[in-house]
């Protein structure tokens, strides 16, 4: 195992499109990363960069302490599941899996002996004679994760590997890699840009924009201190509802007012996320009519509109009181809420 | 059968024997009979001594009859009997010389006898029409296979009595004016009611079961609906296939075992007499053997065109300049490309042997030498096909998807270990298609050695399709041609057996 170091990679395409611009990043021996972000944001390229399919235009890969940027895939030691599994359709599960031992000229043996023990460890022993042709979409990736492991390497790349699966055995198989990473140990590297698996995956998120990282941080830190606006509207599902407004000192005051620490300023933007939004008729409730309620069993989403014209959801426990077409008052509840400045993002308080 | 229906049949009946019996009496009156007349004679000359010959007017003689035949006007003189006898003169093919007579009976009772044969034909028709549309109400398929069998079985009976129909005539061969031969005449139109009655007949027939069984078409499972409307739709494409295709194959196998002479009449069946003709001609086994050394150009042509193909899959610029450069010999016409490499092959001014004189080698006459004609034959077919290749193979490369390629990479494959391991297996499908399709128009390879060898020198060329095109156009032997041809027909359907067999179990795989 090993950490995984970038230093200021950059990497700029043909017709001057930059793809990652000046990412500094580290992954510890053994720790697991998400890197979430909206397509085109630059993640899968940096985990290109990482495997040696795609050159830096400048910067550094640093792989346990060694410099790899230059080096082939295959003198790097990192293993990658690919989107798509990339299983090779005219080898079996068997082949597959032995794949990059045969290619390294291991012995018959010991071929065997690993194929056999990462299969037992993925549960796909009984699938090993099939083609990959005659497997399901979680079979695959399993097949997929198992060739990964088998030979043991540094450093684990996975390109968005639960996309194409089904929300059933999505929801299954988070669960498993992170039983699988804790039960190796491994250093791992997670692309994806559905920010429910890298929250519930990773140890650590990078939250990258236009081929930027955004922040990286542990989830439940990244939820409850987003540093830039952008990131805040990035992690968390529904979206923060975000108002237009000012500070006073004590106060932010807009179509919903709160108590705030955040420096006075005229152009702030404040962040609330749905379950912090307080239904009733508290002295400070801004009135509100009802546009919509969905109810998800637990919890219900009621969307809101203000009389400033803003629309807001929030986040109830069981099922909404209210009906559609109600008017209701709405708070932010006490102690809550962030404050950003509206030009550039950044956090005020 | 509503009353309506049954008019409408009765009617059509009518029509159709008022319209035979018309035709019929027409046809004998105008006593037009030309060729047939000629035949006519012939079949008395054939018949004469056989049968017995009715006396004839003595002061009837051929001269005679030639001298009134100029005025363009039919005879009628009396038989002995009391007959009345129209004759005419019968001139040759070229309407030139009278070569003989012919005297039909002109009185109406052989007429009507004539034409009553069609008259019974088509009542027979009209009953078998009646009988076959009557079931169409009970839309069972039982009652359409009545139905059209009923019809059928009229209309063949039809056809047999019209068949019968006949004019009693006297015929006299110029040569042998004295003796006169009693014929039965066809009347003239009956070769085309006879058409007429076969394909009412089967066409009916068949025009009958459908309609009944479009009757019964409501209690049939979807299924064989839809798989009779594939058929609807591919029929057009299909009889094209069968007149075109399949009929001239069926014609070969025919031709191949009878002895079949473009101009004899007599073409008798000999069996398999033609094969063993073949069997012990060295000839043939050489252009066997030809054959199959010629079919190594393919799989030589296909490595080069994989690597070709390797290379001109790299992104490189200008890199589809070069891909249409190395395609365009596939697209240009085999006798141009023969006429220029004939060129290019010239032992005194060919490209290669001035190079090879340049080089201080000794020339070498490529087309002209036995030990060369094949190779070089093959070296120009590698040529013409090596774009087609590389594009078959360019288009297989590019559908692997490169994230198997990098998954290869990141496994620690080398190159050349991600093409023998990923790559070439890959391809395989894409493999076997070029090498067996390109092996079947192997031997269907005629023009470069028509216009580059004509299969010389000394055989060293001679190939199954150009055997075969010379064994029917040169000597003339079409019976062996054909014999030939079903040969490589049997070996060209193996190959096309294995092919399927082997795509299919491709198919399976991936």
């Amino acid at each position: 195992m090993a950490a995984l170091e970038l230093r200021h990679l950059i990497k700029r395409f043909a017709g001057g499109v930059v793809g990652v611009d000046d990412v500094t990043l580290t992954v510890g021996d053994g720790a697991f990363t998400a890197l979430v972000g909206p397509s085109g944001c630059g993640k899968t390229t940096i985990l290109r960069m990482v495997a040696g399919l795609e050159e830096p235009t400048s910067g550094a890969v640093v792989i346990g302490g060694r410099e790899v940027t230059h080096l082939p895939p295959a003198a790097r030691d990192v293993a990658m599941v690919f989107q798509n599994y990339a299983l090779y359709p005219h080898l079996t599960v068997r082949e597959n899996i032995g794949f990059p031992l045969k290619v390294r000229k291991t012995q018959g043996a010991e071929v065997a002996r690993r194929v056999a023990h990462a299969a037992e460890l993925l549960e796909i022993g009984a699938l090993l004679d099939r083609k990959p042709a005659q497997l399901s979409g979680g079979q695959r990736q399993r097949v997929a994760l198992a060739r990964a492991i088998v030979r043991e390497p540094a450093l684990f790349l996975f390109d968005e590997p639960l996309s194409n699966l089904d929300a059933q055995v999505r929801a299954q198989t988070r669960a498993e890699l992170v039983a699988l990473h804790r039960r190796l140990g491994a250093t791992m590297l997670f692309v994806t840009h559905d920010q429910v698996e890298a929250m519930t995956m990773a140890q650590s998120v990078a939250v990258m924009a236009q081929g930027r990282v955004l922040q990286e941080a542990p989830p439940m830190a990244l939820y409850r201190e987003p540093q830039t606006l952008a990131v805040a509207r990035l992690i968390g599902s529904p979206s923060i509802n975000t108002l237009v407004g000012r500070t006073t000192g004590e106060r932010f005051e807009g179509a919903l007012t709160c108590t705030t620490t955040a420096a006075p300023h005229g152009d702030v933007v404040l962040a609330v996320r749905p379950e912090h939004l307080v239904l009733g008729t508290a002295i400070d409730a801004a009135p509100a009519t009802v546009l919509l309620v969905e109810p998800l069993g637990p919890e219900s989403l009621v969307r809101l509109r203000l009389r400033s014209g803003d629309v807001v959801v929030a986040r109830v426990a069981g099922e909404a009181t209210c009906r559609m077409g109600d008017d209701v008052g709405v708070r932010v509840a006490a102690g809550e809420g962030h404050c950003f400045r509206a030009g550039d993002g950044t956090r005020l308080t | 059968m509503t009353r309506a229906e049954t008019r409408v049949v009765m009617l059509a009946i009518i029509v159709w024997t008022v319209a035979s019996i018309g035709v019929a009496w027409h046809t004998l009156r105008g006593i037009d009979y030309g060729a047939r007349s000629r035949d006519a004679l012939a079949r008395a000359h054939a018949l004469r001594g056989r049968v017995p010959t009715p006396a004839f007017p003595r002061d009837l003689d051929v001269s005679e009859l030639a001298a009134l035949h100029k005025e363009e006007r039919p005879l009628v003189v009396d038989d002995p009997d009391g007959s009345e006898i129209v004759t005419a003169a019968v001139k040759d093919a070229d309407d030139w010389d009278i070569i003989g007579a012919v005297g039909l009976y002109g009185r109406w009772r052989e007429r009507a006898f004539a034409t009553a044969w069609p008259a019974v034909a088509a009542l027979l028709l009209g009953v078998g029409m009646f009988a076959g549309v009557r079931p169409v109400r009970d839309a069972s398929p039982r009652a359409a296979a009545v139905g059209g069998l009923a019809l059928f079985g009229a209309a063949a009976a039809a056809t047999a009595v019209q068949l019968r129909a006949s004019v009693p005539a006297l015929a006299s061969h110029a040569e042998l004016p004295a003796s006169l031969s009693r014929l039965a005449l066809p009347p003239p139109s009956l070769a085309f009611a006879t058409l007429l009655l076969v394909c009412l007949a089967v066409g009916g027939a068949l025009a009958l079961s459908a309609v009944h069984w479009h009757a019964a078409a409501a209690g049939r499972p979807a299924r064989v609906q839809e798989t009779l409307g594939a058929w609807a739709f591919i029929a057009p494409s299909l009889l094209h296939l069968v007149v075109f295709t399949i009929a001239p194959v069926g014609f070969l196998f025919w031709i191949s075992v009878h002895d079949w002479d473009l101009l004899a009449t007599d073409r008798p069946f000999v069996g398999l007499a033609h094969f063993r003709e073949i069997g012990a001609d060295p000839l043939f086994w050489r252009a066997l053997r030809n054959g199959l050394v010629y079919a190594l150009y393919v799989p030589a042509t296909m490595i080069a065109a994989l690597a070709a193909a390797v290379v001109l899959d790299q992104p490189l610029r200008g890199i589809k300049l070069l891909r249409v450069v190395v395609f365009l010999p596939f697209v240009a016409s085999t006798v141009a490309i023969a006429l220029v490499w004939q060129w290019l092959l010239h032992r005194d001014f060919g490209l290669l042997n001035v190079a090879l004189a340049a080089m201080h080698l000794p020339r070498v006459d490529w087309l002209g030498s036995p030990a060369t004609a094949l190779p070089a034959l093959m070296l120009v077919s590698a040529w013409s096909q090596l774009g087609y290749m590389m594009v078959i193979y360019l288009a297989g490369l590019q559908a692997i998807p490169t994230s198997l390629l990098e998954a290869a990479r990141l496994d620690g494959a080398s190159a050349w270990q991600r093409f023998r391991l990923i790559r070439w297996p890959l391809l395989r499908p894409v493999s076997t298609y070029l090498l067996l399709t390109g092996i079947i128009w192997s031997f269907h390879g005629f023009t470069l050695v028509y216009v580059m060898t004509e299969g010389g020198p000394a055989h060293a060329t001679d190939v199954l399709v150009y055997r075969i095109f010379q064994t029917a156009w040169e000597f003339r032997r079409f019976d062996v041609a054909a014999a030939m041809s079903v040969v490589l027909c049997a070996v060209l359907l193996a190959l096309t057996a294995l092919q399927w067999r082997t795509v299919k179990g491709e198919a399976a795989d991936v």
